[in-house]
């Protein structure tokens, strides 16, 4: 029986193998038609001056990652069979690390039919799914040559600016993490597609993780960016207004709340309580001196720092749930916050 | 308890393809592909996997250990037993947090404690209060082969979906047979997270680790590289029930030194059993040979190192030994640690020669004879040349330092030497190095080279073309490879035939301080044969330890244009320039042999004393100086670890480049670090 399965299974592995094999040649000719090569401002002070692009419309839209790059009046593409066009900025929305060119067809109302992908073919993936990676990093690709092509899989879908602190992100929409070094010198507004040509996602730029000093490898999903893209090209979107960072509005100190913590020494001083200030709101609620305060409204603090700006955060009215550490147990508490604010 | 899966998935695959090959010809149909069903199999491994692998959250701790940053993000632990042991990896816990929370596959928060650390393997135990966990299936070691399938998992991106990075097992038994290494992308993203099988079982835990350094950090340096380690779990499970008695496990050491030098050596021929060691205590003997270590053969020094890999403290080792035609079994109890090496010093400077002319030398030509060392005492002169130390014939200097090294001082050796054609032998007592530079060690001036004339016809213009090739003076340059830059002087008449020493200058932060090195060192480096390398910090406010490799890439550039003596190369820093050069020291023990600080403290942990690479220190610092205190503890450090270190106090000095008169100083100490 079991031989049988064997048997079965691997008849299906290989049985249409030269086919697939043939199929993987077209995918990659195919995809490496519809990225292109971009050059334009940089080239002092170890700042690049080129990037990728895929193109999105046989017109010749272009989808890119804004950068640098594209802060000059010439810009130009280069396609994988050699053709150069001028290209402008059409629209680009800098929250969403995005740009859309087009390219100039040189003579006006000249059809030019290039080869593009389909916006609406793109897919979602999940971990563990094969992808290949296209871009003109370290501008290996010159002339008529094709981009470079990489392999690898999804290692994880993720929001980076989850991690608070750790990524300098404009972008705060979910990325796919991907086990290749796609995110190179040059490669961000490459492509990540399936083994069978699906379009997923858009290379990055490079971002460094301040907290771990590592380089991570992300593509931001096209099924995130695929309206506000859509929206550039009709010529009818609006850059969002950027929301202010995370400021402390500082509404409250732990102290409001009956809380004295230990002094702020170190770098990263625990949230230690000191002691508590007697019929305050948190000693009704049940905290005690020496408690670690681990969770505020379920996000993780860290430090004195944190939970300050955490309890900043609250406004009036507010329920807010703390968890603390005493001794080996997690406390769940709980307190109404219905004093004034300070401002 | 935990499970060992017996099949094997080799075999299946193997049976697999051999029945597809026959196949293919006949059958057609439209089926998945290959590449499909293993992207299927892939995230099954991850699945079955999913419920060992946990997420874990520090709190508090320091935010860099070394010169590496921490993270303060989450990190990742694969579950041991089903009541609540999880093994991570140590660097996880590098920042000694004040408190660690296990986070569980259905969103659970729990509170940790650390149990105990695997300081051999760079693993920690956690313990959290829960029944009911699901343990890591153990795939068997012996049925990991290199190319197959693996799978890098972490939990530190999303909680619900743990990271997969796909690679394959690149080699087994590496870093003295305590890893399996692979290609899949190994980083902070998931060390303490497990390797698994396409099966999903678990191969390994993913860990940092380096050949060359053993701190909860070292191979961090290597992240994303292709290039990743994980300890196989099948030992990670034999050593469990020890580690959750709560002692931490160490490396277990005989205490010997062997003959010869590096891996590639051949027999274990004992050249030194240590004092107060297992080795000493079982008997064992210089001039012994190990032949087999626990059942296993040994016929080269790698071998030994391989057996030992995996051996703690406290383990007991079965050597069989050969000793002239007899052979001994010798059991020894293995322990942690050993008393510190010390080398013994002889007590002169080797002469130093033209390159042409030492090939036909015999022994080892005498420059300087140190006061009141042993070589004073038997009455050894300038010019004598060593011929024999004990019975062995001396062929150069470097195996001399060897064979002195290899000794203790306060031991009795005989030397014998040639004073012009006149052989003469000593009995003398070896003494310990002393820590203070000689005041009266001349210059030992290298002669300007001479245009060779049987070159070609015209003797002359082919002269003036070889010594443009060289550079020499003052040189700028750029590392493109490594965007960095670094400023190099050449002594004037350099000449290619000499060896030179050579000086890695490392800039404290803020400052390069190239013009007071230019200033100081140029007259010293002419009149001594020393060449300055100096390299620029990418961010000149100071160095990253990234930069290491940077650093040494830039040695290797000078050592492969000019004659560099592999003994003279040293580090010379001041102030916080003083981490990047211990760190350095300490890690690239092949390449430097000393570093001289200026009002610099040791900040970073030294690693022991090896007879196989001598380091020597020397400390300047003012007395009005606020690192005095922690210089002198540094000093006082290094030498209870029986290295060599000099102090050298400025009167009166405050915090800055001290005066010409230590600078000479330096100089002569520099000049001495041939010394044997």
């Amino acid at each position: 029986m079991r031989f049988a399965t064997l048997v079965f299974l691997a008849c299906c592995l290989l049985f249409d193998s030269p086919a697939i094999a043939q199929d993987r040649q077209t995918v990659i000719r195919d995809t490496s038609a519809r990225v292109v090569k971009i050059f334009g401002a940089g080239g002092i002070q170890k700042l690049h001056s080129y990037c990728s692009g895929f193109l999105v419309s046989k017109q010749g839209h272009v989808v890119t990652v804004w950068s640098h790059v594209l802060d000059t009046d010439s810009l130009s593409i280069v396609l994988d069979d050699g053709r150069r066009f001028e290209a402008k900025v059409l629209g680009a929305e800098p929250q969403l690390d995005l740009a859309v060119l087009k390219v100039d067809p040189g003579i006006d109302g000249l059809e030019l039919n290039l080869p593009c992908f389909d916006l609406k073919q793109a897919i979602d993936v999940t971990v563990g799914t094969r992808v290949m990676g296209f871009s003109n990093m370290f501008k290996v690709a010159v002339g008529d040559e094709p981009v470079s092509v990489l392999h690898g899989v999804i290692a994880a879908r993720t929001r980076l600016s989850a991690r608070r602190g750790a990524f300098n992100f404009p972008y705060q929409g979910p990325v796919y993490v991907v086990d290749a070094i796609t995110n190179n010198p040059g490669a961000g507004g490459g492509v990540l597609i399936t083994r069978s040509g699906r379009l997923i996602g858009m290379i990055g730029k490079e971002v460094r993780n301040k907290h771990s000093n590592t380089w991570i490898n992300y593509a931001v999903p096209v099924t995130e960016i695929r309206e506000p893209i859509e929206q550039i090209i009709s010529g009818n979107y609006e850059t969002q207004r950027r929301e202010t960072d995370e400021e402390t509005p500082g509404n409250y100190k732990p102290v409001d709340l009956g809380l004295v913590m230990v002094p702020d020494v170190i770098f990263r001083t625990p949230a230690f309580v000191d002691s508590i200030i007697a019929d305050s709101l948190a000693d009704k609620a049940g905290l005690m001196p020496e408690d670690l305060v681990l969770f505020v409204n379920d996000k993780l603090v860290q430090s004195v720092k944190m939970l300050a700006t955490e309890v900043g955060a609250l406004e009036k009215g507010d329920t807010v749930t703390m968890i603390v550490r005493r001794g080996e147990e997690l406390v769940t508490i709980q307190m109404k916050v219905d004093i004034e604010q300070r401002n | 308890m935990y499970h060992i899966a017996h099949q094997n998935i080799v075999c299946q695959l193997a049976s697999l393809f051999a029945v597809v090959t026959l196949l293919t010809s006949i059958l057609c149909a439209d089926q998945p592909d290959l590449g499909a069903l293993e992207e299927k199999a892939f995230k099954e491994a991850a699945a079955f996997a999913d419920p060992s692998v946990v997420r874990i959250q520090t709190v508090g701790g320091l935010d860099r250990v070394g010169r590496v940053l921490t993270g303060t993000g989450p990190t990742t632990g694969v579950v041991v037993s089903a009541d609540g042991y999880i093994i991570s990896s140590s660097f996880n816990f590098a920042s000694r947090p004040t408190s660690i929370l296990v986070q569980l596959s259905d969103g659970r928060q729990l509170p940790a404690k650390i149990v105990a650390s695997d300081k051999a393997k760079m693993l920690t135990l956690i313990k959290i209060d829960e029944k009911d966990m699901t343990p890591a299936t153990a795939a068997r070691k012996d049925d990991i082969k290199v190319g197959q399938w693996a799978l890098a998992m972490g939990r530190t991106y999303d909680n619900e979906i743990p990271s997969v990075s796909v690679g394959i097992v690149s080699a087994l038994n590496r870093v003295y047979g305590k890893a399996l290494q692979t290609d899949a992308k190994v980083s902070p993203v998931n060390y303490g997270g497990p390797l698994v099988d396409i099966r999903g079982h678990a191969m390994g835990v993913l860990v940092p680790l380096s050949t060359r350094g053993s701190g909860e950090t070292a191979g961090v340096e290597w992240y994303d590289s292709g290039i990743g380690f994980a300890i196989p779990m099948e030992e990670v499970y034999a050593s469990l029930d020890r580690l959750k008695r709560g002692v931490d496990l160490k490396s277990g050491r005989i205490g010997i030194d062997l003959k010869g030098r590096g891996l590639l050596a051949g027999e274990a021929e004992i050249n030194r059993v240590r004092e107060n060691s297992p080795a000493k205590a079982a008997g064992l003997e210089k001039g012994d040979v190990i032949i087999e270590a626990d059942g296993k053969k040994i016929g080269r020094q790698a071998e030994l190192r391989h057996a030992l890999g995996n051996k703690y403290a406290g383990d007991s080792l079965t050597l069989v030994v050969r000793r002239g035609k007899e052979e001994l079994t010798k059991k020894l109890i293995l322990v942690a640690d050993l008393e510190a090496y010390e080398s013994a010093f002889l007590g002169i400077l080797p002469r130093r020669i033209d390159l042409q002319e030492a090939a036909d030398l015999q022994g080892v030509g005498v420059r300087y004879v140190f006061t009141k060392s042993a070589a004073a005492e038997a009455g050894l002169q300038t010019r004598d040349r060593i011929i024999k130390f004990q019975n062995e014939q001396i062929e150069d200097e470097s195996q001399l330092l060897d064979l002195v090294g290899r000794t203790r001082p306060g031991e009795e050796i005989s030397i014998e030497f040639l004073r012009g054609d006149e052989k003469k032998t000593a009995k003398i007592k070896l003494t310990s190095i002393p820590n203070q530079v000689p005041a009266d060690l001349r210059t030992w001036p290298i002669p300007v080279p001479v245009p060779s004339s049987e070159d070609n016809e015209d003797a002359t213009d082919g002269g003036a073309e070889e010594s443009e090739k060289i550079a020499t003076g003052r040189l700028q340059r750029e590392m493109a490879a490594h965007e960095h830059s670094y400023w190099a002087y050449i002594p004037e008449g350099y000449n290619p035939n000499h060896l030179y020493g050579l000086m890695v200058w490392l800039h404290p932060g803020g400052d390069t301080m190239e013009a007071t090195i230019y200033r100081e060192w140029k007259s010293i480096c002419n009149q001594r044969g020393i060449i300055i390398l100096a390299p620029k910090a990418e961010n000149l406010n100071g160095w990253n330890l990234n930069e290491a490799d940077f650093i040494n890439a830039a040695v290797g550039e000078i050592q492969e244009e000019y004659s560099i003596d592999p003994t003279r190369i040293f580090l010379h820093t001041f102030s916080d320039g003083g981490r990047m050069a211990f760190h350095l020291a300490f890690r690239d023990r092949d390449v430097y042999r000393g570093v001289a600080a200026v009002t610099s403290p040791v900040r970073v942990r030294p690693e022991e004393n090896e007879a196989d690479h001598r380091l020597q220190f020397h400390f300047v610092v003012g007395d009005q100086d606020a690192n005095l205190e922690a210089v002198n503890q540094s000093v006082e450090g290094l030498r209870q670890m029986k290295y060599p270190a000099n102090l050298s106090t400025v009167q009166g000095g405050e915090y800055r480049y001290p005066p010409a008169e230590q600078v000479q100083e330096i100089g002569r100490w520099a000049d001495a670090l041939d010394r044997i």
